[in-house]
């Protein structure tokens, strides 16, 4: 198993961390060592969403997110979970679920951590379904301690538009039976290939000629919705979205479909017993949460819409208990969020002011 | 606050009382001068009335510089900390509108010193105030000569030494002294050096002045966001750290960021752009004009009641000082933010981007004439080889994503205006775009060079009134048009009856003789030209200007209901829609059989089609009969209905997805109150129709939990009467508009209850699809299909 290396401008500052899920799988954590070593840093585990990798959060040719924590005295950890594009799973053909992310890699990504960093506080970013699967881990009680969470897009509730749940979860059946992925990189398909006419597809109306822009924001993976808005993107970014979001896997729909028509996270391993750790609904378990909550969106978030919005609601409602807040980001939508090329401006500030205020409050206690 | 009617210590005897209350019942940011203005428009107590103060009588024998000093006094009540002298501009030193108001009435009771609120607005500096009321009365208006201003004009007047001389003029028409001091103004301009062009590079370090205001809070943002410069703010303040505590605190109040990262790509001075210099040290002033290599400036006074003299320091002489500094040393180019109120004159046919602004003297507010100005000095300039851009903004709408809108614009009191008495001025064009556009719009324009020394109006696509009034009538907030002078009659006379203080400053420009032409000009000016923003626009793929319409103004609309500004329409007025829901069904106590019989008889009603579509909310009234709780039928005191709650997100511990949830506060006979909570659910049954009629009820004692629970349902054969063919709509509206009100309501709430119901039938659907072969296992039996052939191929080839 090979891990793409990360693409950088970080120099000797990146350290390359061997961790193996216990389920047998490999997967990349990084960490980034700021000027002067660690000292007393509190560590910040970020985690990418599907079919992304820990690529988004050090793009070199923007002021990234990890050229922002290091900046604020914070020490950036990245997580390559199973689904990141720098290692091989989406292409390949062995199954896995949401539930292997939130049983396997994040706990043991943290509990690795911890190991690492002793008592220091530890906090997390989390974006899509890195976040998604990260509240289900929180809901099992497999990660506790956390000093703050942000988490980006979507959380407990995810809720698509009608036209994309039409279009995901019945008219992607079509797609799961006859294609095991979906590349966004046209020249991986060429010109002659059965994926062919899913980039024809995407490419309708479409203003920007670039193939994998057309995939992923004009027509999200043929399914509709978008995933960034296309001003954000600094044109460098924009020209390496192809290395940046990588194939998705199509069996991973039906735990997708299921979670989304319920509006909640559930396990999809109902009959295994090694899944027996994660509770089948985590919205319903969700007062096992215990860190301060920075729920986070953009205004023009048009792939997961107000998800954010309605779990800050329904978590304030059920769970009065909890420090939750909800952010939303003007102007912005999913993706660009963190590879936008002012999202240090517009994102970043709100994302380090939280964590500053979780570790401000953890050291007054 | 200012020591409200502390005069009474000169001249006990007169009762004061009366004013001194209402200035006392000014609550902070509620101001109610309407009342003070009311008592204003009373007729003069005559001179000599026995209750005249002797101050007042002795008011004649006193000379100008006297009166001048006395109200100087008395307006140093309302600026603690602000020194203020006799030629001081009271509107510079921070006077406010509601303060001018109270000075008049000040003025007029503790100095025998009678000017009219215009007076006071249209030139501020107590000399002038003096003299005008000397003129008024017969009086000599000369005084010792004033001191040379060392605090106004320009560093370039100041090193010239050419300031308009005006006290002469005290006896003058306020109209032709402003043209006299405009065109002494224009003269300074003359003055500026000669320079080359500014070179064409994208700037690295700009200037920016305005940025505590709210186009200038925006721009902030956006300078940054459109390449990697540094902004330095200038910002008036003591020191550059309490101007820096003075941005934050303005960017906090409209929304915009001031983290960290932020900080540290802005740097802020304290400075004053009406001061010479800007109020820096020589060696600041020689720092930004080697560093800086492009200048915005958006600071300007936007008060439509003063006059020219009092808002020419910040918007004409401020603008040639900045003008200036891009001519010191490396020229650099100087974007400024100016108005299509230099185009404010009625009757005006053309507002395009190179057409010719209005004519001075037709204009009558000091703001446009004060824009006027600005633009025609900073022409001298550009002929003085200054490359100086106009952007030219109309009405400055809320922002399309936070809803951040600036009280102070007039779009707002408009909008206000019409939400509350729901009629609409018979308009012609209204050129207004959202903040974010104009200032994103500017922002690209300063970093593209071969865009610079241009005129651009920023004023988006006009709003016209068909357009306007059709969507008040989608979001069933129907509006009624009438006539300018009759919508204007009809407001100002509904303020003196019943005013609301949110509008307070709508009424005094639409009561003041100049201001008012100001609003005229605005309801009938023609639809700006803007052609070249346009094409800028296009070339460089920016959002175009779109229609600041229903959907847009949203958030803003709603945060100026939040303030009290808008009015949305709530359960206390008149229903848009209303339609009867009778259930029947049984109630026991929680966990017991159900014994007891439960009637719920209710009005549902919704007050416009914003309310369902924007928060699913309907309200409910009506009255509950449920023996167990009290013999007598308990009252619907708050009651509403959610629609499709959290999304239908499903309940706790549940896999039902809610329809709707019922809440209801209720009370009984002997004043005990009872809440009672229902859901109507959907489940993936067959029995579609009955999951909408049915309510799982539980009732408790006010605070205390739930004592009964039970299930209630609509029968049947009452569904269609009471709910479709029994919908009652406002009578008000015209038949046509009833219809559309029905369908839009019965559309709307199908949708929701077809989509509700659908939720658990999908999720079935989708676990009986789940079980279908994917991808790989085709592939899978596609490759073992493969191999047989082979091996059978090659069996048969043995």
């Amino acid at each position: 198993m090979t891990l793409r290396p990360l693409h950088h401008r970080l120099g000797e500052r990146v350290e390359d961390i061997p961790f193996t899920a216990s389920d047998g799988t490999r997967l990349g954590l990084t960490r980034v060592v700021p000027d002067g070593g660690a000292g007393e840093r509190p560590a910040v585990l970020v985690l990418h969403g599907l079919t992304a990798s820990a690529d988004m959060f050090t793009l070199p040719e923007t002021r990234n997110l990890v050229d922002v924590l290091l900046d604020a005295g914070y020490e950036p950890w990245l997580l390559d979970w199973r689904g990141s594009c720098r290692l091989p799973y989406n292409e390949g053909r062995v199954r896995y679920s949401f539930d292997d992310v939130a049983l396997y890699d994040i706990p043991e990504a943290v509990a690795l951590i911890r190991e690492r960093i002793g008592g220091r506080q530890l906090l997390c970013v989390a974006h899509c379904i890195g976040a998604l699967c990260l509240s289900m881990s929180l809901a099992a009680g497999l990660v506790t301690g956390l000093d703050g969470i942000v988490a980006q897009g979507v959380f407990l509730t995810p809720k698509l538009s009608w036209k994309t749940r039409a279009r995901l979860h019945f008219g992607g059946e079509l797609l799961r039976s006859r294609f095991v992925n979906i590349p966004t990189d046209f020249k991986k398909v060429g010109l002659w290939s059965k994926h062919s006419l899913i980039f024809a597809e995407v490419s309708i109306g479409a203003e920007c000629k670039d193939p994998t822009c057309q995939i992923l924001h004009n027509d999200s993976w043929g399914v509709g919705g978008s995933l960034f808005e296309h001003d954000n993107l600094d044109t460098r970014t924009h020209d390496r979205l192809a290395d940046l979001y990588g194939t998705v896997p199509m069996w991973i729909l039906p735990h997708l479909r299921s979670v989304e028509l319920a509006h909640t996270m559930l396990r999809f391993n109902d009959n295994d017993g090694r899944y027996d750790a994660l509770p089948k609904n985590a919205l319903d378990n969700a007062g096992k949460i215990e860190a301060p909550l920075m729920l986070l969106s953009g205004s023009d978030n048009r792939f997961w819409f107000d998800s954010n919005k309605i779990c800050h609601e329904i978590l304030t409602a059920r769970y009065p208990q909890l420090d939750v807040r909800y952010v939303e980001v003007p102007g912005y939508g999913h993706l660009d969020t963190f590879i936008g090329r002012n999202a240090a401006l517009d994102v970043f500030g709100p994302i380090v002011d939280f964590l500053d205020e979780c570790r401000t409050v953890k050291a007054g206690r | 606050m200012p020591e409200a009617g502390g005069g009474s210590s000169r001249n006990p005897s007169v009762n004061r009382r009366p004013e001194e209350e209402v200035i006392e019942r000014r609550r902070p940011g509620r101001a109610q001068a309407s009342d003070l203005l009311a008592r204003l428009r009373k007729p003069a107590v005559p001179a000599t009335a026995p209750a005249a103060p002797a101050a007042a009588r002795a008011a004649g024998a006193r000379g100008v510089d006297q009166v001048a000093a006395d109200i100087a006094a008395q307006a140093a009540r309302f600026l603690p900390g602000a020194s203020t002298g006799v030629e001081t501009d009271l509107f510079d030193a921070g006077l406010s509108s509601v303060d001018a108001v109270e000075l008049v009435a000040l003025m007029a009771r503790e100095l025998d010193v009678r000017v009219s609120l215009d007076d006071l607005f249209a030139d501020a500096r107590p000399r002038r105030l003096a003299q005008r009321w000397a003129a008024a009365a017969g009086l000599p208006v000369t005084g010792a000569e004033a001191a040379a201003p060392a605090a106004t004009g320009t560093a370039l007047a100041l090193r010239s030494g050419l300031l308009p001389a005006d006290d002469h003029r005290a006896s003058a028409p306020q109209a032709h002294e402003d043209i006299a001091t405009i065109l002494a103004d224009l003269a300074l301009a003359d003055r500026l050096p000669f320079s080359r062009q500014a070179e064409p590079a994208e700037p690295r370090r700009i200037l920016l002045t305005g940025a505590t205001g709210f186009l200038g809070s925006h721009l902030l943002l956006d300078l940054l966001r459109a390449g990697d410069a540094h902004v330095v703010c200038l910002v008036r303040a003591a020191d550059d750290a309490a101007a820096e505590q003075r941005l934050a605190e303005a960017l906090a109040g409209y929304d915009q960021p001031w983290s960290f990262e932020v900080r540290r790509r802005v740097t802020v001075l304290a400075a004053d752009i009406r001061q010479p210099r800007l109020g820096l040290s020589e060696e600041r002033w020689e720092e930004l004009a080697r560093d800086v290599d492009s200048i915005v400036n958006v600071a300007a006074a936007v008060d439509f009641l003063r006059g020219y003299p009092s808002l020419r320091q910040t918007n004409v002489l401020g603008p040639l000082l900045l003008a200036e500094l891009a001519m010191t040393g490396r020229p650099k180019p100087l974007h400024h933010v100016s108005s299509v109120a230099v185009f404010n004159e009625v009757g005006i046919e053309k507002m395009g981007e190179d057409d010719p602004v209005a004519h001075i003297d037709r204009l009558f507010a000091g703001y446009d004439k004060s824009k006027w100005a600005a633009e025609a000095v900073l022409r001298r300039a550009r002929e003085h080889g200054l490359t100086v851009t106009f952007l030219r903004p109309g009405a400055i709408g809320g922002h399309t994503r936070t809803g951040v809108y600036n009280p102070a614009d007039l779009s707002t009191g408009l909008i206000g205006a019409i939400s509350r008495f729901r009629t609409v001025p018979a308009f012609k064009f209204l050129n207004l775009a959202p903040v974010d556009w104009i200032s994103r719009i500017t922002a690209a324009i300063v970093f593209d060079p071969k865009a610079w020394g241009q005129n651009y109006n920023l004023t988006g696509r006009a709003e016209t009134l068909p357009e306007l009034v059709k969507d008040m009538k989608l979001a069933g907030m129907n509006v009624r048009i009438a006539g300018w002078k009759d919508w204007r009659d009809d407001l100002l006379r509904r303020q003196e009856t019943d005013p609301v203080p949110e509008l307070d400053f709508l009424v005094r420009i639409l009561s003041s003789p100049t201001a008012v032409k100001l609003f005229e000009a605005l309801m009938f000016g023609p639809e700006a030209g803007s052609e070249r923003t346009e094409a800028f626009v296009a070339r460089h793929r920016l959002p175009p200007a779109e229609r600041y319409g229903s959907e847009a103004q949203l958030k803003a609309f709603e945060r100026m209901a939040e303030n009290g500004v808008a009015r949305l329409p709530s359960r206390e007025d008149p229903p848009y829609l209303s339609f009867r829901e009778r259930m029947k069904g049984q109630v026991g106590p929680v966990g017991e059989e159900r014994d007891s019989s439960c009637r719920l008889a209710f009005t549902l009603s919704i007050a416009s089609m914003y309310q369902v579509v924007r928060h699913r909310r309907i309200d409910v009234r009506g009255q509950v009969v449920c023996e167990r709780i009290h013999p007598e039928p308990l009252t619907v005191v708050e009651g509403e209905i959610q629609v499709r709650p959290d999304e239908g997100v499903p309940r706790l511990h549940s896999n039902d997805h809610p329809l709707l949830r019922y809440r209801l506060v209720l009370e009984d006979r002997d004043g005990n109150r009872w809440w009672l909570e229902g859901f109507k659910t959907a489940r993936a049954r067959r029995d579609l129709w009955k999951q909408t009629r049915t309510l799982d009820i539980a009732i408790g004692r006010e605070g205390e939990p739930a004592v009964l629970a039970g299930v209630v349902k609509v029968p049947g054969s009452s569904f269609l009467p009471d709910q479709i063919d029994g919908i009652q709509v406002d009578p008000r509206l015209s038949s046509q508009e009833q219809r559309l009100a029905k369908l839009a309501w019965l559309s709307w709430f199908f949708l929701q209850m077809g989509a509700g119901l659908a939720e658990p039938s999908l999720r079935a659907a989708a676990e009986l699809l789940d079980l279908r072969r994917d991808a790989i296992d085709r592939d899978k039996d596609k490759l073992a299909r493969k191999i047989r052939k082979l091996m059978i191929q090659r069996e048969q080839n043995r």
